[in-house]
């Protein structure tokens, strides 16, 4: 059922808009006796050339790309070394830390965004992706380093003690120890981040100029101009573009996902 | 081979203190064991040993180093943990090996090093398997070949038998007790378990709430507890303590009377006896009193009275049979009483 959507967006993008968006009878979307009518096939590409090389989605998908790899990672970095060291440290400020960071996570976005339009004009760094990634960063680190933290909990100290011992030093502990046993915990979490930063609409929308804009963004302003016929075919191709790496993704790191989820703790 | 010296050696967290003034010396080649019941203080004392706890006061001492500011890893010391903190993603082959790997010990010895140590532990035939796929004696034996992989200075062992149950901790437990008389590596070893104390210590460090209460051998500890702290925490079922007056060379307390005590003492004592010390008797006991409980031991009884608040058991012979709540006689011998300070707890005679 919750494939369905998907299912006929993908189905209807191979056609021409009179027949995804017929009137006359929503059979057409799935015979498509228009696009057969003007291009002599069933199933046409011109949505997907449209919107991708003359209405350059490829550059918006490299946006995206660029945006995601660096949130992700930057993301990442921080939130492994600042969750070791508040699950390590026994202070309480390490909570009361965590608490304030879960509370500006829980706020819409765009009142954070909104926050940050004046200044980012006046410093002149509206519109560029650096600036975006670094937003995305910054909303995103406090359920990352949450997610992290809670990780390496699950990991008994008694790991990196005995690896002190065995001739560690404090990093060597972390790195040769520790990080082993938390990929689980670091592709679970590198997932979510990559998910926000590559469905942000708020963020992206209102910080990216227009050559600039990525993937989710582009889409909606296919969207909004439905004046020129065959513009929502180009937003319904983009759609299927956007969704494919989502599902290849998925795909491939699902059990990892899934043990990430459910267990996370290694018994030794 | 070195001896280890602990001087003066405190720790403080705020306001409360885990380990006061703790002075020791171990011996080179000597298996001490500190005993006590949780939270007294042993497994901090280990842990700064070990470095992995900073030190608030006082000075360690590794023979001729002080190790108070070294890391860990640069004291030469091996530990074996309770919850044994075996790497779950590398094989046992590996584990051995990783101290060797992380010291850059010369690649060439590892093989024969780490083989080894899997010969001593008995670990020959599971090299390959990850620490998820083996029992928890074995992974327990796992961390023993880690720590005895490299050779250290000192070995420290925080209740490595807590989590095997109990025929394999008694099997683990010889084990141990042998590897130490192979190698003749000073130990340090926690435990709250007595019987491991005794079986295993050449001394034993007995404490509670961060200070040390007695320092012997298994047969001193036993024989002659330093004071009330002890001898109601050494033995099974420990001492039997009986507060009363002394005047003369006699004892009073509820139920209990006992001449013959040589001590020029007067005044408010503890009195203290074992259960195998004292008999039951039909007539002429030291105490009488109506039988509280009878427990079959297997080889022996231990029959418990109820004196004020306090349990005393005596034990008797196997086929001992009496009516709960029937009076009977006990005959303490005057030689086997201990007599402690009943307001300091220190021991008299």
């Amino acid at each position: 059922m919750a494939a369905f959507p998907f299912l006929w967006t993908a189905w209807g993008s191979f056609k021409l808009e009179p027949d995804f968006m017929s009137r006359i009878d929503w059979m057409n979307a799935l015979t498509g006796p228009a696009t057969t009518e003007r291009t002599g096939s069933a199933f046409t590409d011109i949505a997907y050339q449209g919107a991708w090389i003359e209405q350059q989605f490829w550059r918006s998908a490299l946006n995206t790309l660029i945006v995601t790899v660096c949130v992700v990672t930057l993301s990442l970095t921080i939130a492994t070394l600042g969750g070791y060291a508040l699950a390590r440290s026994g202070f309480r400020y390490a909570y009361w830390l965590l608490i304030i960071a879960l509370i500006f996570r829980a706020m819409p976005h765009i009142t954070l965004v909104s926050g940050y339009l004046l200044p980012f004009f006046e410093m002149n760094i509206w519109g560029y992706l650096p600036t975006s990634i670094i937003v995305l960063v910054a909303i995103n680190q406090p359920f990352t380093l949450w997610m992290l933290h809670s990780f390496f909990l699950t990991i008994p100290k008694e790991l990196d003690e005995s690896a002190m011992v065995d001739g560690c030093t404090q990093f060597q502990a972390f790195r040769l120890a520790v990080m082993p046993v938390m990929w689980p915990g670091i592709v679970t979490t590198g997932l979510f981040s990559f998910l926000l930063a590559y469905n942000d609409f708020t963020v992206t929308s209102i910080l990216l100029s227009q050559e600039n804009q990525t993937m989710v963004p582009k889409i909606a302003s296919f969207l909004g101009s439905t004046q020129i016929e065959g513009k929502v075919m180009y937003a319904v191709a983009a759609v299927v573009s956007a969704i494919v790496p989502l599902f290849v993704l998925i795909l491939f790191f699902q059990r990892q996902i899934v043990s990430g989820l459910t267990a996370g703790a290694v018994k030794g | 081979m070195v001896d280890l010296n602990l001087k003066n050696v405190c720790k403080r967290w705020g306001n409360t203190t885990g380990v006061d003034n703790f002075n020791l010396h171990v011996k080179d080649q000597e298996f001490l064991v500190l005993l006590g019941p949780s939270g007294c203080g042993k497994s901090t004392t280990m842990r700064m040993i070990a470095g992995l706890e900073d030190v608030t006061e006082g000075e360690i001492w590794l023979g001729d180093k002080m190790v108070n500011k070294l890391e860990p890893k640069d004291r030469d010391i091996a530990m074996v943990f309770q919850s044994y903190g075996l790497y779950p993603n590398l094989s046992v082959y590996e584990n051995i090996r990783f101290p060797l790997k992380v010291r850059k010990v010369d690649p060439g010895t590892h093989h024969e090093r780490v083989m080894r140590a899997a010969q001593m532990v008995e670990l020959t035939e599971l090299l390959d398997r990850r620490p998820a796929a083996l029992s928890g004696g074995q992974r327990q034996r796992v961390a023993l070949g880690r720590a005895i992989v490299r050779k250290p200075a000192v070995f420290l062992m925080d209740e490595p038998l807590s989590n095997l149950d109990a025929k394999l901790r008694i099997s683990t437990r010889a084990q141990i007790k042998n590897l130490q008389h192979t190698l003749k590596t000073t130990t340090v070893y926690v435990t709250h378990d007595q019987i491991e104390a005794m079986t295993l210590a050449d001394r034993v460090v007995v404490m509670s709430e961060g200070i040390i209460q007695q320092v012997g051998t298994p047969t001193d500890i036993y024989d002659t507890p330093a004071n009330t702290f002890v001898a109601g925490f050494i033995g099974n079922p420990a001492m039997n303590l009986i507060a009363g007056n002394l005047s003369g060379d006699i004892f009073e307390g509820p139920n209990v009377r006992i001449q013959g005590l040589q001590t020029e003492h007067t005044g408010p004592v503890t009195l203290g006896f074992r259960a195998e010390d004292a008999q039951l008797t039909e007539q002429h006991g030291q105490l009488s009193a109506p039988i509280y409980a009878i427990e079959l031991l297997g080889e022996a009884s231990m029959i418990s009275f109820r004196i004020d608040e306090s349990l005393i058991s005596v034990r008797a012979s196997k086929d001992f049979r009496a009516q709960i709540g029937s009076d009977l006689q006990i005959v303490i011998p005057a030689s086997a009483c201990h007599l402690f300070d009943s307001v300091s707890g220190r021991r008299i005679v």
